[in-house]
């Protein structure tokens, strides 16, 4: 009896041993000439002009391209468009390169833009409005030539051109126009047709993108024959994917992995062409949760440019940045990271000054402080949640007594919008910065789109027409020059109160040779140079 | 008579579930915010753009039309489109179930042979040092979150020792018109640390439950009979004690498979598993309703259908079931 109960389990160990050992051969390698990239950014469509997302346009740059570039200094550079000219106020003239060819064999022609226009303006419809807003200045658009495009605007558009370095160019087909749902199905429907590096072999949404490369790409042969973007949305489970070399390049990597990553690979990382910042409710006369120190409700104290004076001098940069971000920041003082086109070189970062910020909240009527509830998203930017708590110990310094309160970013959206908060913490992104102040700054207008994200409704009309004048001018210095004027000027009034612009953070292995990050944030195998051995 | 009153009744109860089922996850999304912010990029799109997809996804009407509207569509097959992938939302479920269905067949293959087992021998051996290592481990196996499990099987299993692969599907190969990993040696190398993570606490389950049933049989007269007229101590073990604990472990491991197929969202995410799970949480996060919806009618008729089937195993293996 015994003894046979005995053989049961030797036979239960024996069976877990081999299990063990079998577990012990290692898989089969993958091709070496592969290229591998774990992304945060699930590429949720393939129509290019579906939703203008940074999760859609980053893969999608691979298979389609764009008239207009941005280098990694947000200048513009040839793409699609060899050359671009105003002709007059109300009229500019793209050349497009010779000799580039769709993936499916066509020739790309000037119709080809005409058909691009046509399809975001007046085929597709909400919610895939992503892009219309780039075109709502276009009067008509024409093609005299097959490698010419005339526009005409409904006024005077100088940043005309940096509005198609966003704007992907699709091929004109047969009839009709492209439907999402046929570029969706992928290989069983239109499979997408663009003009870039790469092209399409298979997606699955959410999953993965597998590209081929494309032999006759206008820019010459691209580095890799084979690309997989595998989404995986987990930031530990992309450290692992890089750790264990199952993928070459993990992107939107967590700053505290850093550290432990650098000892396998390398890390490379930008400031980020983008803006995170809190910002008031300037209209209202009561906010809610705003009360004094017995709790009674008290008028809009941030009507009042002294009070966001001394809560953007007690609010402590350093910390947000060293400690949050691990140092994968900059301490914000202006809309962009210094040094981009626009940005003002006077305006930096101040230390916290928490004895002249006190004097001034006493100044503007509120020697004992105040109670306010800090609102925020969780989980949408890096340090957004941890940043609430670490400003709410700054203003405590001033007796400003915070309430921090985070949300999914899709509440804390429904939220705002409804009213429910009175000062918040917010993100912003462009592909300049005047894009930025005019959606930031310049005085709400639903009829011009101004103030998109002036969702505290701060009003300033000298701004306003110093911003105006700025956007009159030519892409050039003085356009630059006179953006950093207005930005100076509107800054001193601190309609927001700036925090950081956070760092993008790739990290990759050796077979990757360097990594070039974009202020943009976008992955793609366009970035990497390949190790030569 | 018996049986089609039995079915009838088990139908108006599915029915009734599902009912509930919509109403809450429907008023749940809806409650926690507006997935318009998801749709559009909140930090280029102007008012305009944001007023009109809302009316778009058909979000500016009431909540109790927008309910109406959603069920009358359901009664015809159509679950809607997804507010972020642009495609059939059911269709979209049905993609994700193959990855979902073959790591949970995997896993519960594993768990259900080696928890009984263990079982069997550490009741049949209770108070051995074999019966409390299983004992004890179960108790850990149980209690450590499924969270830190996955991360420990990534650092032991891919990291420190290179063995298996972190995360993903791996080469898939296509039978009955779906992608499938467990045809291809790389894509069972890729289910082993995910489905063992989902294993280990089952195992331990279904280890305790068949543990404590042995012992409670063992003590019986007919096994003590059994004893006496000289069988093999393996034959009771497994001709008689086993059939007679069966029912419970039956059902627990119907509910665990139906468990794994919906909720293997911790595990599904860290191994970067394309599954139901994490399809699931996903859409939640980005309020997409449509799959939130299809997500959860698909997991129930699913839950129903699984304990049908474990009523139906009870009359295989309990004759006393079959003769009631």
């Amino acid at each position: 009896m015994q003894i046979q109960s005995r053989f049961c389990s030797h036979r239960l160990a024996a069976l877990l041993i081999s299990l063990t050992f079998w577990s012990g051969l290692p898989g089969p390698g993958h091709a070496q000439e592969e290229l591998r990239i774990a992304t945060s950014y699930k590429l949720m469509t393939l129509d290019p002009h579906y939703a203008n997302l940074n999760e859609n346009t980053s893969l999608l740059s691979h298979i389609y391209e764009r008239l207009v570039y941005q280098d990694d200094r947000l200048d513009l550079k040839p793409g699609l468009a060899v050359s671009w000219r105003a002709v007059s106020d109300r009229q500019w003239e793209f050349k497009l390169r010779e000799n580039v060819r769709f993936h499916d064999g066509s020739p790309l022609t000037a119709d080809d833009v005409v058909y691009t226009i046509e399809r975001i303006r007046d085929f597709l419809k909400s919610p895939s409005g992503g892009f219309r807003s780039y075109l709502t200045g276009i009067e008509s658009v024409s093609a005299p030539d097959p490698l010419t495009v005339v526009i005409n605007t409904k006024g005077n558009i100088p940043n005309l051109p940096l509005s198609f370095s966003s704007i992907f160019v699709m091929n004109r087909p047969a009839q009709g126009f492209q439907t999402t749902e046929e570029l969706n199905a992928g290989r069983a429907g239109h499979p997408p047709v663009g003009t870039g590096p790469y092209t399409f072999e298979s997606w699955s949404s959410g999953e993965v993108l597998k590209l081929a490369r494309n032999d006759d790409y206008w820019g010459g042969r691209p580095a890799w024959p084979q690309v997989t973007f595998r989404v995986i949305e987990s930031p530990a489970a992309r450290v692992a994917a890089l750790s264990t070399g199952e993928v070459d390049l993990a992107d939107a990597i967590p700053a505290r992995d850093v550290a432990s990553l650098k000892q396998r690979g390398r890390i490379a990382s930008v400031g980020a062409a983008r803006i995170n910042f809190l910002q008031f409710d300037v209209e209202r006369d009561r906010l809610p949760g705003v009360t004094d120190k017995s709790g009674e409700p008290i008028a809009n104290p941030f009507k009042d440019a002294l009070v966001r004076r001394a809560l953007a001098m007690a609010t402590d940069r350093g910390i947000l940045v060293d400690k949050i971000l691990s140092g994968y920041g900059t301490a914000a003082a202006q809309l962009f990271p210094g040094g981009l086109p626009g940005t003002s070189e006077t305006l930096q970062p101040e230390a916290p000054k928490y004895d002249e910020a006190k004097a001034l909240l006493a100044k503007a009527g509120f020697p004992d402080g105040f109670n306010l509830i800090l609102a925020g998203p969780a989980g949408r930017y890096p340090g957004d949640g941890e940043s609430l708590q670490a400003i709410a110990q700054s203003w405590a310094r001033i007796g400003v007594k915070v309430q921090p309160a985070a949300a999914p970013f899709s509440v804390f959206n429904t939220k705002r919008a409804a009213g429910d908060y009175a000062v918040w913490y917010g993100g912003a992104s462009g592909e300049a910065v005047d894009i930025i102040l005019h959606a930031l700054l310049a005085s709400p207008d639903p009829e011009s789109g101004n103030g998109a994200l002036n969702f505290g409704h701060y009003r300033n009309q000298a701004f306003d027409a110093m911003l105006a004048r700025a956007e009159s001018i030519q892409e050039g210095p003085e356009r630059n020059k006179a953006l950093a004027e207005a930005t100076e000027f509107v800054m001193a009034d601190q309609p927001i109160i700036p925090l950081y612009h956070f760092h993008h953070i790739v990290g990759y292995g050796p077979r990757i040779g360097s990594y070039v990050l974009h202020p943009r944030g976008w992955t793609t195998a366009m970035q990497t140079l390949a190790a030569t051995e | 008579m018996p049986l089609i009153s039995v079915v009838l009744g088990r139908l108006s109860q599915a029915f009734l579930l599902l009912i509930a089922m919509s109403l809450i996850g429907f008023i749940g999304v809806h409650s926690v915010g507006n997935p318009v912010f998801n749709v559009v990029n909140i930090e280029t799109a102007t008012p305009e753009d944001i007023r009109q997809a809302t009316i778009a996804l058909g979000l500016d009407q009431p909540i109790w039309r927008q309910y109406l509207l959603f069920i009358n569509n359901v009664v015809r097959g159509n679950f809607g489109t997804s507010y972020i992938y642009h495609l059939p939302a059911f269709a979209l479920v049905m993609s994700k179930l193959p990855a979902t269905l073959e790591l949970a067949c995997v896993a519960m293959l594993i768990a259900a042979p080696v928890g009984t087992g263990l079982g069997l021998l550490a009741g049949r051996r209770s108070g051995t040092i074999f019966d409390r290592t299983v004992l004890r481990s179960s108790v850990f196996a149980l209690s450590i979150p499924s969270f830190w499990l996955s991360m420990m099987l990534i650092l032991l299993g891919a990291i420190l020792t290179g063995w298996f692969p972190s995360g993903g599907r791996g080469t898939t190969a296509r039978f009955l018109g779906q992608e499938w990993s467990f045809l291809t040696g790389n894509g069972l190398w890729h289910m082993v640390l995910p489905a063992l993570a989902l294993a280990i606490p089952n195992v331990a389950l279904i280890a305790r439950l068949s543990r404590s049933g042995t012992i409670e049989v063992e003590n019986l007269d007919f096994t003590r009979f059994c004893r006496a007229k000289g069988l093999s101590s393996r034959r009771i073990l497994l001709r008689h004690t086993l059939p007679n604990i069966s029912v419970p472990i039956v059902t627990i491991i119907g509910l665990q498979f139906g468990g794994m197929l919906a909720f293997a969202v911790v595990v599904e995410s860290i191994f970067a598993w394309p599954g139901v799970g994490k399809l699931l949480i996903d859409s939640i996060q980005l309020l997409d309703r449509p799959v939130v919806m299809a997500t959860l009618t698909f997991i129930s008729v699913a839950f129903v259908a699984l304990n049908a089937l474990v009523d139906l195993f009870y009359a295989v293996l309990d004759p006393r079931v079959r003769l009631s």
